[in-house]
């Protein structure tokens, strides 16, 4: 019993220290920031968290005060930061930002935060921020996808991916293979003595 | 004797379905009740996983975490039992090794068809294809834990096979071996910290999950399959007796040690006050609740009812583990809206 113990105690603090969990991701701040009243409408929502996002399955959603879907595009995931484009907001008022995220640990997290419009966005700063807005993002998306290329591997090496499944059932299949060994010598001198009434047992049940 | 006899039978009766039923519809319902109640609200703009993912998650892995406890405690039972006596103990036994196997297959499918439902939950409005789920896994710590865990309950069916044909010359140490090293991964699926403390809460979770495996997962088989035999319990309780007292101290300091450390490590969470404002804080007071409870009954189980057993005297202590039982069944209930619920 006691070796049983001592071979628990060594794997639970091998695997704990091993295995790759991670916290619960906490939204830390955003642009625009939560409650915010703004006078010129923004063209992108940043959201930053406390540490890095996972890659693919994040959603952010904005609803505008009407309720139409004002978010232009996917979310794109760079570090901590998630950021969504937004499509020209006309309509003064409240909007909100949903979002939901795969956390660090695996688990999605959900959440929101509003801004208020005060004054209703003219057509004409649309124009200028355009031509910036073309060039940018051209530059801008190119490097993102890199980045969340770069990204994705250095998740992947972290986490080990499916390589990391494969580590551990190697080690607990090894581990089952020396726990049988030393259990089954433990048993060889005990058989000469209770092997006899096991006999009689099993085969009791093979009949039965 | 014959005198005797007629009560024994009743308490069997009561036994067996009964308790693990307790058992179980504690944990599924309190599972259900404590996930729903700390739910991430639906946002503005973002679809949502439909009702069948939102209350079949928490259901699956309850299910998941019991039939681990099943096996362990199943497993525990011939190093409880001893090995001096085949003719007494060989009857459980007979009993005991089918319904581990069943309970290990349990595990393993409860455990890929949480995979399932949580690829579902990262997927809101689509059922879930072989590719999805192969993504996630990939992708997902917590869909490689769950594979891992499924993967050793598979091993443990197929010692506890193993031990249907050849009895106990299947060494008892090696299916618990397997059995915790398959709640080892789960953990993994819960919550964790990102600083030094990392390693060290990592640890106070897994001594947290193997010693409430093996405390509820003991008393269940104790009570389930021993009580009924008085001259047998008479021997196995006080051996259990003294494994139930180290799982109580290390299942609540180890509780302690996670959920207060992960509350504390938190950016933006303020003890103590976040106990009572957070999801996470308030399910944490609601274990240690729990926990508060189960001492009295454990302790009359320890102090007043074992010297009556021991003497071989009838004792309602099959009643009482039965109730010990239920707040174990609500505990493990609340642990799997814990490992989801947001901390800050």
């Amino acid at each position: 019993m006691r070796r049983l113990l001592t071979v628990l105690l060594l794997a639970s603090a091998a695997v704990g220290i091993s295995l790759p969990a991670r916290a619960h991701n906490v939204l830390i701040s955003s642009d625009p920031k939560d409650g915010a009243a703004l006078s010129a409408a923004p063209a992108v929502v940043t959201l930053v968290f406390d540490q890095a996002v996972r890659q693919g399955y994040a959603q952010v959603g904005v609803t505008g005060p009407d309720g139409a879907a004002m978010a232009d595009g996917a979310a794109s995931v760079a570090a901590e930061k998630v950021t969504v484009k937004v499509k020209p907001l006309t309509a003064a008022g409240a909007y909100v930002v949903g979002y939901r995220i795969l956390s660090a640990d695996g688990h999605p997290v959900t959440g929101k935060i509003t801004f208020r419009l005060t004054a209703p966005g003219s057509a004409a700063p649309e124009t200028a921020p355009a031509t910036a807005a073309e060039t940018a993002p051209q530059t801008a998306s190119a490097s993102a996808s890199d980045a969340a290329d770069s990204a994705r591997a250095a998740e992947a090496a972290a986490n080990g991916g499916a390589g990391m499944a494969v580590v551990w059932i190697v080690a607990a299949l090894l581990l089952l293979a020396a726990g049988t060994g030393v259990a089954l010598r433990r048993a060889r001198p005990a058989d000469a003595i209770i092997g006899a009434s096991h006999e009689d047992a099993s085969d009791g049940e093979g009949r039965a | 004797m014959s005198v005797e006899a007629p009560p024994g039978r009743r308490v069997r009766a009561f036994g067996g379905g009964a308790v693990a039923g307790v058992f179980l519809a504690c944990a599924v319902v309190s599972a259900v009740v404590a996930s729903g109640l700390t739910a991430q609200e639906a946002v503005p703009g973002i679809p949502m996983p439909g009702p069948v993912v939102a209350y079949g998650l928490p259901v699956v892995r309850v299910v998941l975490d019991l039939a681990a406890v099943a096996v362990v405690g199943m497993s525990l039972l011939p190093k409880l039992l001893g090995f001096e006596d085949p003719g007494g103990t060989e009857p459980v036994m007979r009993r005991v090794r089918p319904l581990t196997v069943t309970a290990a297959w349990t595990w393993a499918a409860s455990a890929l068809l949480t995979i399932v439902f949580q690829t579902a939950e990262l997927n809101p409005g689509s059922v879930p294809t072989p590719a999805m789920i192969a993504d996630y896994v990939d992708s997902v710590g917590t869909g490689q834990g769950l594979l891992f865990s499924a993967a050793c309950a598979l091993a443990a069916a197929g010692i506890g096979l193993m031990a249907v044909r050849f009895g106990e010359k299947v060494p008892a140490e090696l299916r618990i071996v397997v059995a915790l090293f398959g709640l080892l991964p789960i953990p993994v699926t819960g919550h964790a910290v990102n600083s030094v403390w990392h390693d060290p809460i990592m640890i106070s979770m897994e001594s947290h999950v193997m010693g409430a495996a093996a405390w509820a997962g003991g008393l269940a088989a104790v009570t389930v399959f021993v009580a009924p035999r008085r001259e047998l319990l008479a021997a196995v309780l006080p051996r259990f007796s003294r494994i139930a007292t180290v799982c109580l101290l290390v299942v609540s300091l180890s509780g302690l040690v996670t959920g207060l450390g992960t509350m504390a490590l938190t950016p933006g969470v303020e003890l103590p006050g976040a106990l009572l404002t957070s999801e996470y804080g308030l399910l944490v007071v609601a274990k240690l609740a729990l926990a508060a409870l189960l001492v009295p009954l454990a302790a009359h189980i320890r102090f007043r009812l074992l010297p009556a057993i021991r003497g071989g005297a009838a004792t309602a202590v099959v009643a009482w583990a039965t109730a010990e039982l239920a707040v174990m069944g609500l505990a493990y209930g609340v642990a799997v809206a814990i490992t989801r619920a947001s901390i800050g």
